[in-house]
């Protein structure tokens, strides 16, 4: 079962996670390789047409949109992590 | 360096290496390497592979990877006549063991997911020897002629073909580039494209056989990373596919025009680039030349054009790259066609391969010495060439040839009877191409979205197709092939 560490609720570990599962699973790689300083282009599957693929997966997914502005600056996954809790409490 | 008169693009570095050793060539991450390094380094890759037992016609796989290792033992292996087969380090392991079972490489340099056995040395592994002094190399007699590289690209049958491409080739393309480009030993050139690729490593080697300097960039993923890129090492061009354009427009806008006063050119290919692209590249870059090739692996950039100098023809595709090189419009006999009227365009020229790696796979390859590409298009008065059409049924996925057999197989294996797939614009506005799918009804409890989850993981993410239609039957000819070109219509 999940648990809230020190610093976040629940519900932030958990989209977390959901974000993390969302990338490993759209760049088809082992979950264990997302960490949270990961960025796009660390890896071979992280390239562009990945990166788009991760961007509207989670778009759909977990139900919010990026403003463009933003998407310059969503290069790691803490990033992605920070933006979508952003957006979930805007 | 040592004698390497095959190869002209060896010759090249060995001479910048004489006359300006101190300036650098190659940067890749915190690593900074000048002439005089790069060619002791490729001196020591040679060594290296030397004392493992390789020797010249062996082949050796190179998944591509920008580390300096990758480039020593590449241009190592051409040094002693060693035939380098540089592979997508992600390519699907039924890829892979098809290729590896074809080539059956003496050695295997970097990683990859094959389950055919053989000596595999991960790069970080490899210790090139000090090279000082006196060299212990053992050089053979290789020519111009010889094979240098097989690069596999992706059959209309969905069998991977190897193209096999010789020093004199892979020279004479480089120099065709730079001449039309403009390429001098002044540049620096951020390579974010991938080396797995004719594309990119033709940068690599016409940019180090120019005497500039290239900039070893992972991808072009993070933009952020790219653009600080093009800033701190003051990289005066670059090359990219038109899905990497979308992906700078879509993520960036246009905040990349801020570099026009710095970029001296742009070469742009592999797909079709749109004309509102072309425009827009155009009105940002006024001063930067913006090179936008045609071409294939088996015959690389055989004709360019200069959008800013066309500027009243953007829907031409130019003209050919130099005069080393022909096209010409060819009727189904392989006689050429008047000015105006279609055909398939056929090359011949100084990078043009001679052969597939496969004999049979030449059987309909060339008319005579003219390679046949496939594409159809027409010359106008002018001596434009224009596209028009495709004969082979490839789709381009943001630059990517992908075989619809590849897809279809996927398919047939989740027990849906029967498939085809065919290339439609990217609703996107991103890919240029992507897969649809059209599905045999009968006969099959699937839905689509259990297709779609089936197919995870059994293809890439960009080959899964976008559109999906139910119909009655996959229309085959009386041989049973299918007949792509009717459902396109």
């Amino acid at each position: 079962m999940l648990k809230s560490n020190s610093n976040f609720p629940l519900s932030f570990t958990l989209m977390e996670n959901q974000v993390k599962e969302i990338i490993a699973r759209v760049l088809n790689v082992d979950p264990g390789v997302i960490t949270d300083t990961l960025s796009s282009g660390d890896i071979p599957e992280w390239d562009s047409v990945g990166n788009l693929a991760i961007i509207s997966t989670i778009e759909q997914e977990l139900e919010v949109e990026f403003p463009l502005e933003d998407l310059f600056d969503l290069t790691s996954v803490k990033s992605l992590v920070d933006e979508v809790n952003m957006l979930k409490h805007a | 360096m040592l004698d390497a008169s095959h190869s002209l693009v060896l010759c090249r570095i060995a001479g910048h290496a004489t006359r300006t050793p101190h300036k650098l060539a190659l940067v890749a991450g915190e690593r900074r390497i000048t002439y005089s390094q790069l060619a002791m380094g490729i001196e020591a890759g040679a060594c290296y592979l030397q004392s493992m037992g390789i020797t010249k016609d062996d082949r050796i796989v190179l998944s591509a990877s920008k580390e300096l290792e990758f480039v020593y033992l590449y241009f190592g292996a051409h040094l002693l006549g060693i035939v380098n087969v540089v592979v997508d380090p992600s390519s699907p392991v039924d890829r892979m063991d098809y290729i590896m079972g074809l080539v059956e490489p003496a050695a295997v340099f970097g990683t990859l997911t094959t389950s055919v056995e053989c000596r595999t040395i991960a790069l970080d592994e490899v210790k090139l020897p000090a090279v000082e002094g006196e060299s212990s190399l053992h050089l053979p007699e290789v020519a111009a002629n010889d094979v240098a590289d097989i690069m596999f690209t992706t059959g209309t049958t969905g069998a991977p073909k190897g193209v096999c491409l010789s020093h004199a080739n892979i020279a004479g393309s480089a120099c065709n580039i730079n001449a039309f480009i403009g390429n001098t030993d002044d540049d620096v050139e951020a390579l974010g494209l991938p080396l797995s690729h004719s594309f990119g490593l033709g940068r690599l080697r016409c940019m180090l056989m120019a005497g500039g300097i290239i900039v070893l960039v992972g991808n072009f993923a993070n933009l952020k990373a790219f653009f600080s890129v093009i800033e701190k090492e003051h990289v005066t061009g670059f090359g990219m596919v038109p899905a990497v354009w979308q992906y700078i427009k879509r993520l960036s806008g246009t905040r990349i025009g801020k570099f026009s006063n710095q970029l001296r050119y742009i070469e742009v290919g592999s797909a079709a680039l749109p004309l509102e692209d072309k425009q827009l590249l155009m009105q940002l870059f006024p001063d930067t030349r913006l090179c936008v090739h045609y071409g294939l692996t088996e015959a690389s950039r055989a004709i360019f054009t200069e959008l800013h100098e066309s500027a009243a023809n953007l829907d031409s595709i130019g003209r050919p790259v130099s005069s080393q090189v022909e096209v010409c419009v060819m009727d189904d006999e392989g006689v050429p066609v008047a000015d105006g009227v279609d055909g398939e365009l056929c090359v011949r020229g100084n990078m043009v391969t001679s052969s597939y790696f496969l004999p049979q796979d030449n059987a309909e390859a060339y008319y005579g010495d003219w390679f046949r590409t496939g594409d159809w298009g027409h010359r106008d008065c002018n001596g434009l060439f224009y596209l028009t059409g495709r004969k082979k049924e490839l789709i381009n996925i943001g630059g990517e040839k992908v075989s619809p057999a590849t897809i279809e197989d996927a398919i047939r294996a989740l027990g849906v009877a029967d498939c085809a797939c065919v290339a439609v614009p990217d609703p996107n506005g991103v890919l240029g191409e992507v897969p649809k799918a059209y599905l045999q009804q009968a006969g099959c409890s699937l839905t689509i979205e259990q297709i779609k989850t089936a197919l995870c993981g059994v293809l890439p993410p960009h080959e899964i197709p976008v559109e999906w239609e139910w119909i009655d039957r996959i229309p085959r000819s009386s041989s049973g092939k299918i007949q792509r070109l009717k459902l396109k219509k």
